[in-house]
């Protein structure tokens, strides 16, 4: 067995996430610039990894080997190891979870992760056509099976099943851009009421426009370290207190098993509840992947927050606001900041950061948080991916919680 | 100072639409767009709607394979499956269809189970015309209809829709 090293994100940079008159390239040096203004202690030649995580460059800016050009762009010369890490919506979280056991087995010292994607062009049916290639294009995607669809048909299971209504899901949504109000990252800034996400457009029932989180241009950076150099770079480090993923082997509708019971994601928070022997209730905050307001309600259930089928109960009592059982989505979800599939997991990174630093406005500050989690989906909700956070690092742990 | 002409690139008048935008490409029986799975395409040419059974383990596939991924197999059977099979859910594209079926937006996508799913039946998607969403409700009795999908220019391809029983 390796011996893990303890591993501690140092520093972060984001760009305003957006319908941004800015490229692909444009975003990789805004990110890049944010977070070397972030880690003024930070010389680029002590950088000898890159991680990047962006889903479909070849499709929306037609380039590909993206990794050594994000390289080149931020002025890095990498020595031990670069990737870039593709698994749709969640290739953000993919590349933090390849940096980290890059530097905790001791391969890479400093690593520097990049989630990016550029999804806006004047050929916006053409991007919108691309993310049929998410699922099975072949057999799922020529039906016009794109997420939306998928979406819309777990909410209509989970309401078939369990009875949520679509008020409970417009609930989501107000909660997130509560806190997107404050997050001056966010592509949506403004307060929604519930009678304002039912009245929108409708996108495929029972999800209306404000239900769906939108195509959205930006990216975000970080830098991992180990525990013995952290201090180098930053009196508040954060903690990687360890990651989990789960798929089973389903990309096609004939393996979907139930749309409304994600046992992928049950299964990864049982491994990662084990793996650091913590319960549901040792979390404070939880960056959860809201790319409709249906996959919040599943996450609350799945996760553990609530019971199985109570996901629509647990928002309408408002247990996932802070203050409640958990703050969920504090920085305002991917509703809120909108979804650049390479980014969407550095930011809830990101966001874990600038809570644990203090450095939100106070509205959206889950004060005294100690653990939190940050939970990233991709394809049709089949793989998982969860990774925790917190100020502490995993063997000061307090084991009696 | 002498006035030149600057040297020019014309490009062409229009450039088509990238091809992979085409989601019924893989329909070819040989060259380099073969699919080893034709008899699908083949068969849905004659009206019948097959998939893939492994003779070893049993385990029945959709999409029809060449390997069982079970058990490693290679010694697949055709099998047809079933006419009728149930509404399990389904939704409405209003906003946000493919570039190459736009024109026919909004219309239903569902998923139908047809035979026993999963032990012994097949879960697929398909989209439904003709119908709205208000008009269905999960349960219902559905069928599959093989349709044409004509051009672009001569070609025709083959697929399947679902119908309300």
């Amino acid at each position: 067995m390796i011996r893990m090293r303890e591993v501690a994100i140092v520093g972060a940079g984001i760009t305003r996430f957006g319908v941004r008159e800015a490229s692909w390239r444009d975003l990789v040096q805004e990110a890049g610039k944010a977070v070397f203004d972030d880690v003024p202690n930070l010389d680029k030649k002590d950088i000898d990894s890159l991680f990047v995580g962006a889903a479909q460059p070849e499709r929306w800016v037609f380039q590909t080997h993206v990794a050594p050009y994000v390289a080149e762009l931020l002025g890095i010369n990498v020595s031990r190891v670069i990737s870039r890490t593709e698994v749709a919506c969640a290739s953000g979280q993919a590349a933090i979870r390849y940096a980290w056991l890059a530097v905790a087995t001791g391969l890479s010292d400093v690593a520097m992760v990049v989630g990016v994607e550029k999804m806006n062009s004047k050929f916006m049916s053409v991007s919108q056509s691309s993310m049929i290639n998410v699922g099975n294009r072949e057999f799922d995607g020529v039906n016009g099976f794109t997420a939306p669809p998928f979406f819309a048909m777990v909410a209509q299971r989970h309401m078939h099943e369990f009875g949520t209504t679509s008020e409970q899901l417009a609930m989501v949504r107000v909660k997130n851009s509560y806190y997107g109000a404050r997050n001056p990252y966010a592509q949506f800034q403004k307060e929604v009421t519930v009678e304002k996400v039912l009245g929108s457009r409708m996108v495929a029932p029972p999800l209306t426009l404000f239900d769906c989180s939108a195509i959205t241009d930006g990216a975000c950076a970080l830098i991992l370290t180990s525990e013995e150099r952290a201090r180098e770079f930053t009196d508040t480090p954060v903690w990687i207190l360890g990651g989990v993923q789960h798929v089973d082997s389903a990309h096609t509708t004939n393996q979907f098993g139930d749309l409304s019971h994600w046992v992928g994601l049950r299964k990864a928070a049982k491994d990662l509840y084990s793996m650091l022997k913590i319960s549901p209730d040792d979390i404070d905050m939880a960056e959860v992947h809201d790319c409709f307001t249906i996959s919040e309600i599943l996450e609350y259930e799945e996760l553990g927050f609530c019971k199985k089928g109570e996901g629509g109960k647990f928002i309408e009592e408002g247990e996932s606001y802070i203050g409640g059982k958990v703050a969920v989505n504090p920085g305002g979800g991917l509703l809120s900041n909108g979804h650049p599939l390479g980014a969407t997991g550095v930011r809830q990174a990101w966001e874990m950061v600038m809570q644990f630093r203090g450095e939100v406005p106070e509205e959206r500050y889950v004060n005294g948080a100690e653990i939190g989690i940050a939970h990233n989906l991709s394809g049709m909700a089949q793989l998982h991916h969860i990774m925790a956070y917190s100020i502490y690092k995993r063997k000061d742990l307090k084991q009696e919680v | 100072m002498a006035s030149h002409t600057r040297r020019k690139l014309k490009l062409p008048d229009q450039i088509p639409l990238n091809p992979l935008l085409d989601l019924w490409e893989q329909q070819e029986p040989e060259g380099p767009d073969a699919t080893r799975i034709y008899e699908f395409y083949r068969s849905l040419a004659e009206g019948k709607f097959v998939t893939t059974r492994c003779i070893t383990c049993g385990k029945i596939h959709f999409p029809p394979l060449i390997v069982c991924p079970n058990c490693n197999g290679e010694d697949l059977e055709w099998i047809e499956i079933p006419e009728e099979g149930e509404l399990y859910a389904f939704t409405e594209l209003k906003l946000g269809a493919p570039v190459i079926v736009e024109d026919y937006a909004p219309f239903v996508i569902a998923v139908a189970r047809f035979g026993n799913y999963p032990e012994n039946g097949v879960q697929i998607s398909g989209m439904m015309f003709d119908v709205s969403y208000e008009d269905l409700k999960v349960g219902d009795r559905v069928t599959w209809e093989i349709m044409e999908i004509v051009g672009p220019g001569d070609k025709t391809r083959y697929w399947y829709c679902f119908t309300r029983v």
